[in-house]
């Protein structure tokens, strides 16, 4: 730069050099062209406009600095994002990595892999949205559409038959609640007589709010007055409500009705059952050859076993405690149970993904160092946990890793499969995204805030990549 | 072979053949719950959408098993019989293909040019470029939606062409976020081919047009294929980007369509499902034809 | 340690309609060291395999010890195997890999250590033990996977082709390692090798196999001096023995056998002749190793050919000459100073005792 020769050299020289340059390269950069203009104008521009966006207030037009960022983390709604996106990351990769490392290791021992396989890996060409249906109709509430409450149905009948009278405990139904004229509630959701009675007497109990419908399920009569037996006790239990005479309790009118099938047992003084017996269509029953005493006559609990109610999978309640907290603590704290419905959901599309990663690792193994193991004398599970798996931790990380930063931007699941009360409490980052920026109009501020946040939070990995593959490629 | 040689083996190799045998058991059994657990949601979709609507919510799909009388093709006889109307399933199925063939095109060919460039080109750089574009392959695209409909907006002021709610905008917004992966991948295969048939060609007087399209694109085929199925159905599936671009036309792909039934989900189940079978049938079929090719494209995918 | 023994052992793979053994009976006394050697495909890893318990048993048994170890898996059955890949653990160090084995049998730490330092010394390993196996040369990783084998202190020690991937000189030397550690421990090794240097330096007794069947065990000497057959004739030596079809021809006081050009014959003496009219047979296979032949005529009995010399191939102290007599293609040693062009005509012989006759259809000597 010193000299004008100099500098007239330097000139020309490259001149020349560029032109020939361009003769030769014209054709290759003009391949690679269009794919960067378009990465440039729709990847790179945009990611950072969207820095610049989230500076700037909702329409754009004023910088506010970190005001955004600082909302993002005092807004009740994202913050449940975020908790949702941790709660996703804790959970999904590690079940979806797991389950996949099992099925690809189990895989290996059959003969129907190729069928088996197609079957797991299918999931992943449906759309997410279609999945999301799929699951959604599942885990629904009524056990006469969703398998899941079916089968809890099915398994609770089995451990408790529901009484011929079940209680609502949708509205807080209980065996006391019932009582109405000589009755009284016991503990173990029983009711027994208030008064006492000897072999000879006679017993009434009335009990109301006994459902219309279930009265004429069972067939139930008009109630009879119990005669006396000698040396027994007779009695009657019915529905103490008269739709003609609503005031009149404790005696029996005409259009009301005796509670049919009601199990029963006789207790004496000491407390102890000494007969049990079931009463008839006309809600009478009686106990005969009953020794000399004082009882009282019970109304067993089973007869008022609460019926099934499903569980609510795609519900908001959270699965951990979270009752005395306050809003913002709720929000970052408690865990939804439709979270789980989704994750397994999502792990059924996912698994397949880990498997056929996973099964390739597997594949690559040198199996002889599976067997020098077996020799050495490991048993499958041993040879599993110390020779495979630190074999294939390089497989497992990448598929952690990619499972990762796929949930970190879950959103048609949530989208598709949360019904509109559990939307809120089951949101993510991107749905937040979604809602804050292009429901009701564009909003550029807090969406890009949290765009941004998104991308923060994937830079590592896109290290971590650009490092494998310089490792990698000579 | 003689003949007691049979009974011989079961009587010496019985008992470790018997060992391994129960294990083995155990595994199919095991493996038999996993692939029926699978099965079951995609089961359930087909069955309800082959259940007459007045069913749902009455008694379970499963019942089908002991009343195969429920079985019907009513559904899809009501939704067909709609034709191409707009907003039905058919409208959807036709403006799906319409954003997804274009843009799994756009992409494989660019990509495959890219990916020629860089690999076989000997300008200077090629590698800063290239891992450029691997740093682009996690960036989640919420981060460029808002920019790109302000861009979109702009053009229209400008140009007087607004992408902005039209298919050209979807694929525009695709085509951008497949190449990253479509560039990594093409190239990755291209490395792997001899630079000496390059040289053939050159000696023979071919132009590098001439050389990509006669002797590298028929190489790489079969990474073509993967990118291409890989592509197909990442976009046939996508459900955000349509959301954010093609919300108002009144032509929705399928995502948006079951998207917009579910939120009266109670009233239009059997649409629904019927909408959703006919939607996983063509990435199903894209599936089952070249499942070799989907597998190879999810191992490229996952940076070794 | 203990003996092995394989009785009427026979292996069919699923899918393949062959036998790859088929009805094997060996025994290995306790301490010996005994090499399976044939060609590639014989059956040689799969018989080791099945001693390990890594295959299953089609038919036969398997006796380590005085134990039917048919049904036990290779945990439980006590021997240590020598993978011809190595097969270390990648992601162990070397002192990981040799005391694997001894950590899963809960064999007390200070034990180990004394067991693991104890096989470095012998393998001169100890300064080794905290690299990875990528961190070492083939050598190295060769005697880790050896190590590995020794620290176990199993009943018996099989080896696939260890020295395989080894270059030549690395793999004579950890030959006569391999021979030392045997005499040191005692121990009881079944070596499969493709390389018959290494058998008949290293082994007591040398099994041949061929195409899944036993065809000769003994000793190496027993083998090159008296092989049963045609196969383990031509298998044991190198270069391999001669063999030439021959007719046989009653002469006056004896039998002659002569080649089809008359261009060799041997004439016998009174017992080989009452052998090979006991055989009952009118063709024979003559067998002559190369290191037999003479570069002089006939005096006496014994073999006698004229042959021209077709390939000269120099090794310092002495030539192989291919030769070709007749129709027939032969082989000689001869010292490297004789003076030879290709194209001249000798004429060579062979003494009797050097002659081996094989049964035309069934290859087996005759005797
Ligand atoms: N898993 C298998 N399934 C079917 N056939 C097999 C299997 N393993 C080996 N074989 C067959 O059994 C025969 C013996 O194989 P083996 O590996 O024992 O030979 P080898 O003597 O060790 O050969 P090499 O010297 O090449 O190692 C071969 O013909 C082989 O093709
Ligand atoms: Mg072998």
């Amino acid at each position: 730069m010193t000299s004008l020769t100099a500098e007239g050299l330097k000139v020309t020289a490259p001149r020349a050099r560029q032109h020939g340059w361009w003769r030769r390269n014209w054709v290759s950069l003009a391949f690679i062209a269009p794919g960067i203009i378009w990465l440039l104008a729709i990847v790179v521009y945009p990611t950072i406009a969207t820095i610049r966006f989230s500076l700037y207030n909702e329409s754009a037009t004023k910088f506010v600095g970190l005001h955004n960022f600082a909302s993002v983390f005092s807004t009740d709604t994202i913050l449940t994002a975020f908790k949702n996106n941790v709660v996703w990351v804790l959970i999904f990769p590690f079940f979806v990595t797991f389950i996949g490392l099992m099925v690809a290791v189990l895989t290996e021992r059959i003969r129907w892999a190729t069928a088996f396989k197609a079957v797991i890996v299918m999931p992943i060409v449906f759309s997410t949205t279609a999945s999301a249906l799929v699951w959604r109709t599942i885990f629904d509430l009524d056990p006469h559409v969703g398998v899941v409450n079916a089968i809890e149905q099915t398994v609770s009948d089995w451990f408790s038959t529901p009484g011929a009278y079940p209680l609502n405990s949708a509205i807080g139904q209980t065996a006391v609640s019932l009582a109405s004229f000589n009755a009284t509630g016991a503990p173990g959701g029983l009711l027994v007589s208030k008064s006492a009675v000897q072999p000879g007497g006679t017993v009434m109990m009335g009990l109301t709010r006994i459902s219309s419908a279930t009265l004429q399920t069972l067939g139930a009569k008009t109630p009879v007055a119990p005669q006396t037996i000698a040396g027994g006790i007779a009695g009657l239990v019915w529905n103490d409500f008269s739709p003609s005479q609503t005031s009149n309790t404790t005696t029996i009118v005409s259009d009301e009705h005796g509670l049919p099938n009601l199990r029963l047992s006789l207790v004496n003084s000491t407390g102890s059952s000494v007969a049990s017996t079931v009463t008839n269509s006309s809600g009478d029953f009686s106990f005969s050859h009953v020794a000399p005493g004082s009882y009282h006559v019970e109304v067993l609990a089973s007869n008022f076993q609460t019926s099934f109610v499903g569980t609510f999978w795609l519900g908001s309640q959270s699965i951990t405690p979270t009752s005395g907290l306050n809003q913002t603590a709720q929000s970052l704290l408690s865990v939804p149970l439709i979270d789980l419905a989704m994750i397994i959901s999502y792990i059924w599309i996912w698994a397949g993904f880990a498997m056929v990663l996973i099964g390739a690792g597997l594949a690559a193994l040198n199996r002889e160092v599976l067997e020098a193991a077996e020799i050495d004398g490991a048993t499958e599970w041993q040879t599993l946990r110390r020779v495979t798996i630190p074999m294939l931790a390089p497989v497992l990380t990448v598929v952690f890793v990619t499972m990762v930063i796929n949930v970190l931007k879950v959103f048609d699941i949530i989208l598709n499969m949360a019904p509109g009360s559990s939307q809120g409490p089951a949101t993510t980052l991107a749905l937040s995204i979604y809602n804050d920026g292009f429901t009701g109009g564009i909003h550029s501020g807090v969406a890009s805030a949290i765009a941004v946040i998104l991308f923060l939070l994937v830079v590592p990995v896109m290290f971590w990549n650009l490092r494998k593959i310089k490792g990698g490629s000579p | 072979m003689t003949i007691d040689a049979p009974v011989k083996e079961s009587r010496v190799g019985g008992g470790l053949a018997k060992r391994l045998h129960l294990s083995k058991a155990v595994v199919n059994v095991i493996l038999a719950l996993v692939a029926i657990f699978w099965l079951v949601p995609t089961i359930s979709l087909l069955v309800i959408s082959l259940r007459p609507e007045s069913l749902f919510g009455v008694s379970g799909w499963w019942k089908v098993f002991t009343d195969p009388s429920q079985l019907t093709f009513g559904n899809y006889s009501t939704i067909f019989s709609q034709g191409f109307a707009t907003g039905g399933v058919l409208d959807s199925l036709v403006t799906s293909l319409e954003i997804t063939i274009p843009a799994t095109l756009l992409v494989t060919g660019i990509s495959s040019l890219a990916a020629y460039s860089l690999v076989f080109g000997s300008w200077r750089g090629r590698d800063m470029i290239f891992f450029g574009i691997v740093g682009l392959m996690v960036v989640p695209l919420q981060v460029a939606l808002i920019p790109v409909v302000q861009l979109y907006r702009e053009m229209g002021n400008l140009f007087g062409l607004n992408p902005y709610g039209t298919i050209p905008g979807v694929i525009i917004f695709h085509v951008a976020f497949g190449l990253p992966f479509g560039i990594f991948l093409m190239r990755n295969f291209l490395t792997g081919i001899p630079k000496d048939l390059l040289e053939a060609g050159r000696i023979e007087g071919a132009g590098e047009w001439k050389i990509f399209y006669r002797i590298v694109l028929p190489l790489a085929l079969p990474a073509i294929a993967s990118l291409a199925i890989f592509q197909f159905i990442w976009v046939w599936n996508d459900l955000l980007v349509a959301l954010v671009f093609l919300g108002g036309n009144v032509h929705s792909p399928l995502t948006i369509f079951l998207y917009d039934q579910t939120r009266s989900l109670a009233a239009n189940y059997w649409i629904v499902s019927t909408g959703a079978v006919v939607s996983i049938f063509v990435p199903l079929i894209v599936f089952f034809s070249f499942q070799r090719y989907f597998v190879r494209g999810v191992l490229a995918g996952a940076v070794k | 340690m203990s003996s092995v023994a394989l009785r009427e052992l026979t292996k069919q793979y699923a899918g393949n309609a062959a036998l790859s053994l088929d009805s094997v009976n060996l025994e290995v006394a306790h301490g010996e060291f005994v090499c399976l050697v044939g060609p590639s495909g014989c059956g040689k890893t799969t018989a080791l395999r099945m001693i390990a318990g890594l295959e299953s048993v089609t038919s036969g048994d398997i006796e380590i010890g005085d134990r039917v170890v048919n049904d036990l898996s290779p945990r439980d059955r006590d021997i240590a195997l020598v993978f011809q890949s190595y097969a270390l653990y990648p992601h162990m160090t070397v002192f990981d890999n040799m005391s694997f084995g001894l950590k899963l049998r809960k064999v007390p730490k200070d034990e180990i250590k004394a067991a693991v330092t104890d096989a470095a010394r012998i393998l001169d390993l100890e300064l080794y033990l905290d690299r990875k196996p990528a961190q070492l040369s083939g050598g190295q990783r060769q005697r880790v996977a050896l190590g590995r084998a020794i620290v176990r202190n199993p009943a018996a020690f099989l080896m696939d082709e260890p020295l395989s991937n080894l270059d030549a000189k690395l793999r004579v030397q950890t030959r006569a390692e391999i021979a030392r550690l045997h005499h040191r421990l005692g121990a009881t090794m079944i070596y499969v090798t493709h390389d018959q240097v290494e058998a008949m330096t290293m082994a007591d007794r040398i099994a041949v196999i061929n195409l899944g069947k036993l065809e000769q065990v003994g000793s190496p000497r027993e083998l090159y001096d008296r092989p049963a057959n045609q196969f383990v004739a031509g298998f044991i030596g190198s270069p391999s023995m001669n063999f030439v079809p021959m007719h046989v021809e009653s002469i006056e006081g004896g039998i002659r056998v002569v080649s089809a050009g008359g261009d060799m014959d041997v004439i016998l003496d009174d017992v080989e002749s009452a052998m090979i009219r006991s055989a009952g047979v009118s063709d024979v296979v003559l067998g002559i190793r190369p290191e037999h032949i003479d570069n002089q005529p006939r005096s006496g009995r014994g073999l006698q050919l004229r042959a021209s010399v077709e390939v000269i191939e120099f090794l310092g102290n002495d030539e192989h000459v291919h030769l070709s007599s007749g129709s027939h293609e032969l082989v000689a040693i001869v010292d490297a100073r004789t003076p030879l062009t290709i194209g001249d005509t000798l004429t060579l012989s062979a003494s009797i005792e050097a002659i081996h006759f094989f049964h035309p259809e069934t290859g087996v000597a005759l005797k």
